[in-house]
């Protein structure tokens, strides 16, 4: 019974997002209201009864059977409401929902038409995406006969963080629908003029990016945990379909802040605000399609494809087009000089853009070979390394001193006087650290520049008299700095070692001397698994910790997972998986010394709470504005 | 002047999409790799039956006619996505199929099978997963088509689609 609840509240989901499109052609606030929140309560409904489903363990639901078994534990009964291709699309139409009724909420007499024409847009997405969830991915279809318990969830999957990866990562994608629909309202209204649009989509922007940073870094701590390959971002398809996005983002919201101030590039940022969910909408396909593998893929179904295929086409020619025709009005002749705050900005601007063209190609690339000459081949690490590094290298040291530079003209000799306290303690730190560690390496040395050329400029803004810098920007870029100091640590000095490991043996990473004290058996809610005890000495025999890695085996979907056991602190992390093994030859143990890698979290962190405060700022000056 | 240039991303945007249009109507499949087995005489090996009482024994079931291997697990999701296929190669086109039970439990196979039907003309047991490597499987499901002189002729890793089913259909009809 209550299954059908849910279906019916889908299929109202659908009328009112339809209704919503045709009556915001209209300006009849009052229907509009009534469209808004009968779309958001509709899809609460459905979104709620299918998470109710899972809990109750409902197995009568494919989508349950699938997908769950009355042995998980309930955090993962929840989360794996959306850790599955047709519930992830109630999650996605839940948050479009709200997105839609926030959008509502800036709608006031004089901005009606502005408001109505992002609504109308917005509606179409809606549209889209439920129609999509019906036809090819209902959650709520049945199966018969009932079964006794369900198949299971992958149990790779099962992890804290990963439980909130996806309402996070699609919040922020959803708000870049929200920018995408007020661009297009923009570009198709002609009373332009009169409507600040940047200063309506700004906070969507800044809280997409937010929350696609954050969302992000998630999915790399669980990758990190997880995955047990002792790295944390590994070029997979699909974490690029989510760093596309992010980098026009942070191309965007940049571009904005120019907009806002000069009233110049405003053609560039409403193409900005268009690609950015064109991508978003193109990784959703990716995955979702089954034309490229990556450990993301969910269950292949042609006919999913060719539908997201299908509605990016309509979504994308339409703005596009709009773009075309309409974005000259939006044109003008400011040209800037170089050495100011919007030339920084401008140039950093292109830069994201190329890393963003540079990872879209070598996402697309194995395939178009693939489809022309039959040829596997794949591209990874090396090519990402070899493109990105060298082209984010300049953007990263124009973001050290940009925000310094004055708008319109800078001096180039204050310029240099404002910047030498920070040049001179990035050498001296830079120095120190490789006196200490005395390890060389070009990257590595161009790392840790780089990234205390960025704390050193944002410390010293803090403590400058003249503080029209704003605090937000402060700390999101600081914790850029501290997120470059952790990618650099954990790329450049990684250290690993593979050995076969019997009982009492003992092994040495770096400094530190490791040995297996002994191997148990333990049982957990829905796995057993073999655990290692090894004891970590360092340099005098000091025990500094145990470290306890585990092999799991989830006897309800017959898999076997491994959970890394790691110590951290500031400086580094010791990482131990334990592989597979018995007591006669011993087991196969695989140790990693990863330093500085607490920083990438951190520093993740840090541009997440700056990103919250600028939402909230910028949230509060659209209402003075309102 | 100005107007052209912002038919750019425009005419990018349409490059990109016919690519992708193009991907997705191509026979391409992401999870077809090169088998080194393709075109070799399947491989030996000999296992118990999971409905028979007498051994399975490769050299005796293989050569006489067009079969399908199925390497299959009762935990294996896209095994019971694709299970309706597999019956339909047994039902609608009556080609003999042999399921190889991998790394499963006896009694939970044969209440798949006696909930989801059995298209399996036999099922060796694959319990250590022993036959999977000499097979190259690279993870379950797979199938293989095997022509009537045993030799291995087509290769698909993961589950059986429309399309995947309508092309080892064809694949049948040129090799019969």
């Amino acid at each position: 019974m209550v299954p059908y609840i849910g279906n019916l509240a889908l299929w109202l989901s659908l009328f009112f997002a339809t209704s919503q499109f045709f009556i915001s052609k209209k300006n009849n606030l009052k229907l509009i209201k009534i469209s808004v929140n009968g779309l958001l309560i509709s899809s609460l409904v459905s979104f709620f009864i299918l998470m109710y489903s899972h809990i109750i363990s409902d197995f009568s639901l494919l989508n349950v059977f699938q997908n769950s078994h009355t042995t998980k534990p309930m955090l993962y009964k929840i989360s794996g409401m959306w850790g599955n291709h047709e519930g992830s699309m109630l999650l996605w139409i839940l948050v479009l929902t709200i997105f839609n009724y926030f959008i509502f909420k800036f709608c006031k007499k004089n901005n009606s038409k502005f408001v109505l024409k992002t609504l109308e847009t917005q509606a179409f997405i809606s549209i889209g995406f439920i129609l999509f969830t019906i036809i090819t991915s209902n959650p709520f279809e049945k199966i018969i006969p009932v079964p006794e318990n369900g198949l299971g969830f992958n149990p790779i999957l099962q992890d804290p963080a990963l439980a909130i990866h996806p309402p996070l990562l699609y919040i922020g994608y959803v708000g870049l629908s929200a920018a995408f629909s007020i661009g297009v309202a923009t570009l198709s209204l002609n009373s332009y003029e009169k409507i600040p649009w940047y200063s309506y989509m700004k906070p969507f922007v800044i809280t997409a990016w937010t929350f696609l940073t954050i969302g992000i870094a998630l999915g790399s701590i669980w990758a990190y945990y997880e995955l047990g390959w002792g790295g944390w971002w590994f070029w997979d398809p699909v974490e690029n379909a989510s760093f596309m996005p992010w980098l026009l983002a942070t191309a965007l919201l940049h571009t904005l802040i120019i907009v806002e101030r000069k009233k110049s590039l405003q053609t560039w940022a409403l193409l900005l605000s268009i690609l950015a969910f064109l991508l978003s909408v193109i990784g959703t396909f990716l995955v979702r399609s089954g034309i490229l593998t990556s450990v993301h893929t969910f269950a292949l179904d042609p006919s999913r494809g060719i539908y997201i295929l299908l509605f990016t086409a309509v979504l994308g020619i339409y703005a596009l087009m709009l773009f075309w025709k309409k974005s000259e009005k939006f044109f003008d002749n400011n040209y800037f000089a170089f050495f100011s705050k919007e030339g920084s900005i401008l140039l950093n601007n292109v830069l994201m853009v190329v890393v963003c063209a540079t990872v879209f190609l070598g996402t697309i690339y194995p395939l178009l070979i693939e489809a022309l000459t039959n040829n596997k081949i794949s591209v990874g690490e090396p090519f990402y390394n070899s493109t990105v590094i060298p082209i984010i290298t300049p953007a990263i040291l124009v973001m050290g001193f940009g925000p310094l530079l004055s708008w319109t003209k800078e001096d180039k000799l204050k310029i240099f006087k404002k910047i030498f306290p920070s040049i001179l303690f990035t050498g001296i730190t830079t120095t120190f650290i490789f006196l200490f560690y005395q390890s060389y390496s070009a990257v590595g040395i161009l790392g840790i520049i780089l990234a205390f050329w960025i704390i050193s400029n944002n410390l010293f803004m803090i403590f400058k008299k003249n503080r029209n810098y704003s605090t937000s920007m402060i700390i999101s870029h600081l914790g850029v700095g501290l997120l470059i100091l952790g990618i650099t640590g954990s790329s450049v000095w990684q250290k690993e070692k593979i050995t076969r490991m019997q009982i009492e043996d003992q092994t040495k990473i770096e400094k530190y001397t490791i040995f297996l004290e002994k191997i148990d058996e333990i049982k957990g809610t829905n796995y057993v698994a073999l655990q290692g005890n090894f004891l970590v000495y360092d340099e005098d025999k000091n025990v500094i910790t145990r470290l306890k890695p585990q092999n799991r085996f989830y006897p309800i979907t017959n898999n076997f997972t491994t959970e890394a056991s790691i110590h951290t602190n500031l400086l580094r992390d010791l990482y131990v998986v334990l592989g597979e093994g018995n007591l006669k030859d011993g087991w196969v143990v695989k140790f990693y010394y990863n330093p500085l890698v607490i920083w990438i979290w951190i520093g993740a962190l840090v541009i997440f709470f700056g990103g919250i405060i600028s939402i909230s700022k910028n949230l509060k000056k659209l209402r003075i504005l309102n | 002047m100005k107007k052209q240039i912002f038919i750019v991303p425009f005419l990018f945007f349409i490059l990109i999409l016919l690519a992708f249009f193009y991907l997705l109507m191509t026979e391409r499949n992401p999870s077809e790799l090169p088998s080194n087995l393709l075109n070799k005489n399947v491989p030996k090996f000999e296992a118990n039956s999971l409905i028979k009482n007498e051994k399975f024994i490769s050299s005796e079931e293989f050569g006489n006619e067009i079969v399908l291997v199925n390497f299959f697990a009762t935990w294996c999701k896209p095994c019971l996505e694709e299970h309706s296929y597999i019956k339909r190669f047994s039902s609608e086109k009556k080609i003999r199929i042999i399921g190889i039970n991998y790394k499963d439990n006896k009694k939970a196979t044969i209440n798949w099978l006696n909930k989801l039907g059995n298209p399996y003309s036999d099922i060796p047991i694959d319990k250590d997963g022993r036959i999977a490597i000499e097979w190259g499987v690279y993870g379950i499901p797979e199938t293989f088509l095997i022509n009537s002189k045993g030799v291995i002729k087509y290769k698909h890793i993961g589950p059986v689609t429309e399309k995947i089913y309508k092309k080892i259909n064809i694949l049948v009809e040129k090799i019969e």
